[in-house]
């Protein structure tokens, strides 16, 4: 679905969208597809991460949804305990499969460092 | 002498929060690694979290200390032999594999046929 998205993106601007892509994409293949040969080539878009971290947050039961914006701190806005940041945090590395240190975990706070993070880290899938 | 006393206090109060942090993380990936399903996971997880909750308002330092030894001792106890831990970290099955070769190096793909390209 996505990549269908991005084939008709190409599709209609070829010339600009190439020029900014190629920043991202380490090789683009024919027709401009944007499918990239490796695994460690695509790394997540940053809106992506945005919302799939929002998805995370906004399912935690202690959590209010209509709160959850991409700068929300978890204990100053959404209310929540040290051991509920903890929780989230948890969630987070099993949602994009990273190993984040205890040192770096114990530092994530708000949603907007938790993005930057795992935006990031090179693992993140 | 109060301002550097109540500083020192505060100072292994923020000390011992981390450390209880970061035991429950550890005690949470443990549990996970235990209980594999996710129903079974989430009753030991709140089981884990009244345990946490019913001791956080101790004031005394002393005694959060004791609590936080007694709790290590726990995790320590119940630590998993063969925990799960992502493929490409440290421990993982996934780690140092394929290492990027030293810079310099580059493959040859026609080696020996130079002459009839």
């Amino acid at each position: 679905m996505a990549l269908r998205n991005a084939l008709l993106r190409h599709l209609r601007v070829p010339v600009q969208n190439l020029a900014v892509r190629g920043s991202n994409q380490s090789q683009i293949g024919f027709l401009g597809s944007m499918r990239a040969f490796s695994s460690h080539d695509d790394h997540l878009s940053k809106q992506d991460v945005v919302d799939r971290v929002l998805d995370v947050v906004k399912s935690f039961p202690k959590v209010d949804p209509a709160k959850v914006t991409p700068e929300v701190h978890f204990q100053k806005d959404l209310g929540l305990d040290s051991l509920d940041t903890v929780e989230i945090v948890m969630a987070i590395e099993e949602e994009f499969k990273l190993e984040i240190p205890d040192k770096e975990a114990d530092k994530i706070d708000s949603c907007s460092l938790a993005i930057e993070y795992v935006f990031n880290h090179p693992m993140s899938s | 002498m109060s301002g550097v006393s109540s500083a020192a206090y505060f100072a292994r109060r923020a000390a011992q929060k981390e450390k209880v942090r970061i035991l429950y993380r550890r005690a949470l990936k443990d549990t996970l690694n235990w209980a594999v399903h996710r129903h079974i996971f989430y009753r030991d997880a709140s089981d884990l979290r009244e345990k946490f909750n019913a001791n956080q308002d101790v004031e005394d330092v002393d005694r959060i200390d004791k609590l936080i030894a007694h709790g290590e001792a726990e995790y320590d106890k119940w630590r998993h032999p063969d925990p799960y831990i992502v493929p490409w970290a440290p421990g993982g099955s996934k780690f140092c594999r394929n290492p990027t070769p030293p810079a310099g190096i580059e493959i040859v793909y026609n080696y020996g046929q130079e002459d009839n390209p």
